[in-house]
């Protein structure tokens, strides 16, 4: 189909101008891409197809939603109400509605699973490490914008999380409090701070479109690793992304679509960890939940965040946990990418899977002391996987690795 | 050794979604007694109504339902002359207000009620918590807390609602029907706090349905297209 379309005289036209055929070759029906790609190379495409998705509920969602905590009766505020109304009186604004809200949950989900991609095949690796340290950019402006996002019902946890978060910036020296008044556009969360959440909410997903496109572009100069982490040479270990890829990626779209509408319909709230309860109270200033957490994408941070006993230096240490996510690259010299032909990091990279499930849960937990110290183990396993690829090539007996695929 | 990782990777992911539902359970207290509501059935919705109209609203509100909504919702269906009569002199398209102004409402119970159109949403348990709390009023153990704000599945026991149903106390007689008013309004509270629940789950099993279908096709696409892949 697309080769007839391209043999048209409006495609001629169109090319002319364009150059249209040259990269619709070079990118899509000639770009090669390794044939033994396994499923988990899905997770891009997937990324990308929830990035769209939750601009285009987001703008309609805008149109809707009013920034505002100014009081209306019962407790509620403008800002709350406004939600409301898109749920009960919107057409099939609880649609919408519940897709950007599983949407956020689901991007996380498969980022979150591109991500331990990238580590257990060593795909940040060179010639990789600029697509590596993109994806990473990614990653903290989606955290941010999911952050900012989360504000915007004004309900007791969008509340009390801005709070405890900000706080956090108020524990750096010197420019600390500054930093946490700009942030809140005052003293304490409120109506600025809303207002301000709301067009960074808006922001951020514009300079995700713009990074990922650099994302891909970095992605087609140095081209697909794959599951044994060689580089692929010889046309006949290759195949073209298109029909190969597209196709495979269509089924996964398929997949994973099924399993996010089933969500949409039938288990919007996902009890509680994808809407949390608390946030369907309104919030209140003068009372504090019982337990403040946040949403279960970003409680891996807060237990290494909660882990230290000292505020400023668990603001660091969450800070440092991301920053070091840069310099895994650099950290990892060994020679051989994919866990596969790597038995000691293969060993030490599933743990670190582990190590993040339970940092998630220990942040989504009420603290006991029990949790508190499982936390701070996990938390120390954390940094010490990365510090301890600096040393690993010393000593690891890598595997013999294949020379084609 | 692989099976090994896969089984502890398992083993980790059940108990994390075990503990999961744990928490979505966990009260402060007593488990919750299970409520047998149905969304679906009018009649059920049209009882609840009226026990929240009778004795609900004397305290709360549940500000986002309007009375014009009474009407509109097919799963309350009430008639246009059942609505005046409720609604009084309030606009149709008015939201249920208590008449309790909540100045008052301070004076007498020291709190705002909270308002009820999203209750089943906002508290752990949903419509069980609300039907365990209404039939959960107690005499004190301790004696410290007086009669009628003693509530075993209310975190800390001590609440403000002074026993609506009048639960404490009651004949033996009238237990199946206090319970039956308990879970009828728990049934029209759960379904006011997401109005369109019905229809997001009647069009759900069609979208499903069709996803499956595509995927399906998608991955016999997949499957024709690369069998002259060579592996």
């Amino acid at each position: 189909m697309l080769e007839k379309m391209m043999k048209t005289r409006l495609f001629a036209w169109v090319d002319e101008r364009t150059g249209a055929e040259a990269i619709i070759k070079s990118q899509l029906t000639e770009y090669p891409v390794p044939k033994n790609l396994n499923y988990m190379w899905n997770f891009g495409s997937l990324a990308l197809l929830v990035l769209v998705l939750q601009i285009l509920t987001g703008i309609f969602l805008a149109m809707y939603y009013k920034p505002s905590a100014a009081l209306t009766m019962g407790g509620y505020t403008v800002a709350f109400d406004s939600v409301e109304r898109i749920m009960r009186d919107v057409n099939f604004g609880w649609l919408i509605r519940y897709m950007h809200a599983v949407g956020a949950s689901a991007f996380f989900v498969v980022v979150y699973m591109h991500i331990g991609r990238g580590l257990y095949y060593g795909s940040y690796k060179g010639p990789r490490e600029l697509l590596w340290i993109i994806g990473v950019v990614i990653l903290l402006i989606m955290q941010g914008a999911a952050f900012f996002g989360y504000l915007l019902p004004w309900g007791q946890m969008s509340f009390w999380g801005a709070t405890v978060i900000t706080n956090l910036f108020g524990a750096l020296p010197v420019l600390g409090e500054y930093l946490q008044q700009l942030l809140r556009g005052g003293f304490a969360v409120g109506d600025p701070t809303l207002n301000r959440f709301f067009s960074l909410h808006y922001l951020f997903p514009l300079l995700l479109v713009a990074i990922v496109g650099g994302h891909v572009h970095a992605l087609h100069v140095v081209h697909s690793n794959n599951p044994e982490g060689i580089d692929v040479h010889g046309d006949d270990q290759k195949i073209n992304f298109h029909p190969y890829y597209t196709v495979k990626d269509a089924f996964g779209v398929g997949i994973f679509l099924t399993i996010y509408c089933y969500v949409i319909f039938f288990n919007p709230q996902m009890g509680g960890y994808f809407i949390e309860v608390d946030n369907y109270v309104p919030a209140n200033n003068l009372q504090t939940p019982p337990h403040i957490a946040p949403v279960w994408y970003l409680t891996p941070w807060y237990t290494i965040l909660r882990s230290f006993e000292s505020k400023l230096l668990g603001v660091l240490m969450m800070g440092g946990s991301l920053a070091i996510l840069f310099l895994l690259p650099f950290l990892d010299r060994s020679k051989v990418r994919s866990a596969r032909y790597r038995p000691v990091f293969k060993q030490m990279v599933l743990l670190f899977f582990v190590c993040v499930i339970v940092l998630g849960y220990c942040g989504h937990s009420a603290p006991t002391p029990t949790l508190k110290l499982v936390g701070q183990i996990a938390t120390a396993y954390y940094f010490l996987f990365f510090f301890a690829l600096l040393i690993l090539p010393k000593f690891e007996k890598t595997k013999p690795v294949p020379d084609h695929i | 050794m692989k099976l090994k990782q896969i089984l502890m990777a398992t083993t980790a992911a059940v108990s994390l979604l075990a503990s999961g539902a744990v928490m979505a359970n966990e009260g402060h207290g007593p488990a919750l007694k299970h409520a047998e509501i149905n969304v679906t059935d009018q009649t059920q919705i049209q009882r609840g109504l009226t026990v929240f109209t009778d004795v609900c609203m004397g305290c709360h509100s549940a500000k986002y339902i309007t009375y014009k909504g009474l009407i509109d919702y097919p799963e309350i269906g009430i008639t246009r002359e059942q609505a005046d009569e409720l609604r009084g002199s309030h606009p149709l398209a008015a939201g249920m207000i208590s008449d309790l102004n909540p100045e008052d409402a301070k004076v007498s119970y020291g709190k705002v009620p909270p308002d009820l159109s999203i209750i089943t949403n906002a508290r752990r348990g949903g419509a069980n918590y609300v039907y365990s709390l209404l039939t959960g009023f107690e005499h004190d153990p301790s004696g410290k807390v007086t009669d009628g704000n003693f509530n075993e599945y209310f975190p800390g026991n001590r609440i403000a609602m002074p026993d609506p149903l009048s639960w404490l106390g009651h004949d033996a007689s009238e237990t199946e029907e206090l319970e039956q008013q308990a879970e009828d309004v728990a049934a029209f509270l759960a379904f006011i706090a997401d109005p369109h629940q019905n229809e997001r789950r009647v069009i759900g099993c069609w979208v499903v349905g069709f996803l499956l279908l595509l995927t399906l096709v998608l991955w016999r696409l997949k499957v024709e297209v690369w069998k002259d892949v060579k592996h």
